[in-house]
């Protein structure tokens, strides 16, 4: 029972990552409509960049880089929707590009190593349960940033602003909302959350090169498994994923836990929830 | 005669692949490098028909190349199988499972479907990692037989006709009343049902089609190369054939496959393996911000083919 408990409460600290994955990964998705594939890759180029330069230089450079390669996605999106492209499936298919581009350059300049910092070696026990002090920092930083999120949206004039360019597009341009602005802002700031969660990454359990895709995936499918309606649920999306996957991986193999979110995203699709849109309904 | 009028795509190819067959096989290391295209362009073409045709954009196509080659690695090795007995079973297990997932996800948007698929190759990567002792776990299976082992002329032959037959097959899909449907249905679902067409069972069937030229790329794949890992199809070449596909002009059907052509050529000009990725998606955003109907479709707009 307390070895339950114990995976349970590490699958709630793991989950945290894949919540602050999956809120710029629902921001994008019901402002823009589309998904950006690159978020995972901006969380590994500021694990590399961080680990490589090290301390709290490293952690700022590590944004800095992953706040570059979001601007440079934004940059893409707004040339695309220039020439006249604006289905969400062509915006995707080039952030995939990005994507793929990210994790190039990642494997060419750091080869195929790991990137992983340690900065605690103790271990606390709280009520007979053990975690790592980095993890409740993980846990502390991601629900700082779910509150940040939802002030900003809820509470300011500029969430009202993406709200209503989410909603109806068209009616929002006519109102004078620069939507298009809000649009590439929202693919920049995804730069930004994921840059976070890769440097909590990257003093936790670490990753490599080809991390980018699967924490994409893990941050959709946390996004999607509550309906993609908002930054709270898309965050209890991570923390039941994460638990999901924890008590996977201590009672099963591990090829089990690593299916756990695939799974989830299946399922979820399958179902038919997401996305909206359907066969009888896509005529405008 | 009006048979073949109509169906000029494959002729083109096959001109094309004899010409450039003539030049490579004076040079190993050209025909190697031909043979691989041929291959790809396989895969690129499968990805073709999903996205210019069905409107899925497929993530998983390498993946379903990866359980063609797979199938029929373990048939030849573990069970003793001829090449040539195993390739309908390398054919239609990843068709079967492509029209499994199709019928599961056609009925939802574009962007849904994609994410289905590029979820479906992470599983698989993962089952070909996990499962031991059938698929050889990280370290592959080695030792595959290879077919018409004389020259490699042969096995360039060989590759030609499969894809000749893909794009022939393709080429009747898309006169055939069904590919009419599918036009309909890229246009205007809502049409496409009022005419009655069953909409999720085509789709569905195209995927399957798609599925199975893939899989036949993994055939050849398997056969030739002889050695297989985790690594070797999959997800990287789901990656690759995408982006040929969008170089070289997903609405045309032989589009994917000058892509295939251009980028396999342009490849050996690259410093490292490493920066391909970069190349590759770089190639792909480029093409999409300048001419998003590929290289073929600007052709085509010129009236020239």
């Amino acid at each position: 029972m307390a070895y339950l408990a114990e995976l349970a409460v590490r699958g709630v600290l793991l989950g945290a990552i894949y919540g602050l994955l999956a809120l710029p990964m629902s921001l994008t998705f019901v402002t823009v409509g589309s998904i950006d594939f690159a978020l995972g890759a901006y969380a590994v180029l500021a694990a590399a960049v961080g680990s490589t330069i090290g301390g709290v230089a490293g952690v700022a450079a590590g944004l800095g880089a992953a706040l570059a390669a979001a601007a440079a996605m934004a940059a893409i999106f707004a040339g695309l929707k220039r020439v006249g492209v604006d289905e969400p499936i062509t915006i995707s298919l080039a952030s995939f590009g990005l994507a793929v581009a990210i994790g190039s350059l990642i494997l060419w300049v750091w080869g195929t190593r790991a990137f992983v910092l340690h900065s605690f070696d103790d271990v606390w026990v709280l009520l007979g349960i053990r975690v790592g002090p980095q993890s409740l920092i993980n846990f502390a930083v991601s629900l700082l940033l779910l509150a940040v999120i939802h002030f900003l949206l809820y509470r300011t004039g500029l969430g009202r602003m993406m709200r209503a360019a989410a909603i109806n597009p068209a009616g929002a341009e006519l109102s004078g909302i620069p939507v298009t602005t809000l649009q590439t802002g929202t693919f920049v700031s995804g730069g930004l959350l994921g840059g976070i969660a890769g440097v909590l990454i990257l003093f936790s359990a670490g990753l490599d090169f080809t991390a980018g895709l699967s924490l994409t995936l893990s941050g959709f499918g946390a996004a999607i498994l509550f309906g993609a309606h908002g930054p709270l649920r898309a965050f209890l999306g991570g923390i039941l994923m994460g638990v999901v996957e924890a008590l996977s991986a201590g009672l099963a193999s591990g090829a089990v836990s690593a299916m756990v979110p695939l799974v989830v995203i299946m399922v979820v699709l399958a179902a038919g929830t997401v996305g909206g849109v359907r066969f009888s309904g896509d005529r405008p | 005669m009006t048979y073949w009028r109509a169906r000029t795509n494959t002729l083109v190819l096959l001109a094309g692949a004899a010409l450039a067959g003539a030049v490579a096989a004076r040079d190993a290391a050209w025909l190697d490098i031909a043979i691989a295209i041929v291959i790809n362009a396989l895969v690129a073409l499968s990805v073709g028909l999903t996205f210019g045709q069905a409107g899925i954009l497929s993530a998983a196509q390498g993946s379903f190349a990866a359980i063609g080659a797979y199938t029929t690695a373990i048939l030849t090795l573990k069970l003793g199988w001829s090449p040539w007995l195993a390739l309908p079973a390398a054919i239609s297990l990843p068709a079967a499972l492509g029209y499994g997932l199709a019928r599961l996800v056609a009925r939802l948007a574009p962007l849904a479907v994609a994410l289905a698929t590029l979820t479906l190759s992470a599983m698989v990567e993962i089952v070909l990692r996990s499962w031991d002792d059938l698929t050889g776990g990280y370290v592959g299976l080695a030792g595959i037989p290879t077919v018409l082992s004389g020259h490699p002329i042969a096995f360039y032959a060989l590759a030609v006709g499969l894809l000749a037959i893909a794009v022939l097959v393709y080429e009747n899909l898309m006169l055939s009343r069904f590919g009419r449907a599918l036009t309909t249905i890229r246009a205007d679902r809502a049409r496409a049902m009022a005419d009655g067409v069953a909409v999720p069972g085509l789709l569905s069937a195209a995927f399957a089609l798609a599925a199975a030229m893939a899989g036949a790329g993994g055939w050849l794949y398997a056969h030739y190369f002889s050695y297989l890992s985790p690594g070797s199809l999959g997800t990287e070449l789901s990656i690759s054939v995408l982006l040929m596909m969008v170089v070289g002009g997903a609405r045309t059907i032989l589009g994917p496959v000058a892509g295939a052509v251009i980028l396999g050529v342009l490849a050996q000009l690259l410093p490292a393996q490493e920066v391909q990725g970069l190349f590759y998606g770089g190639a792909l955003i480029v093409i999409l911000l300048v001419a998003r109907n590929g290289l073929l479709g600007l052709v085509r707009r010129e009236g020239a083919l």
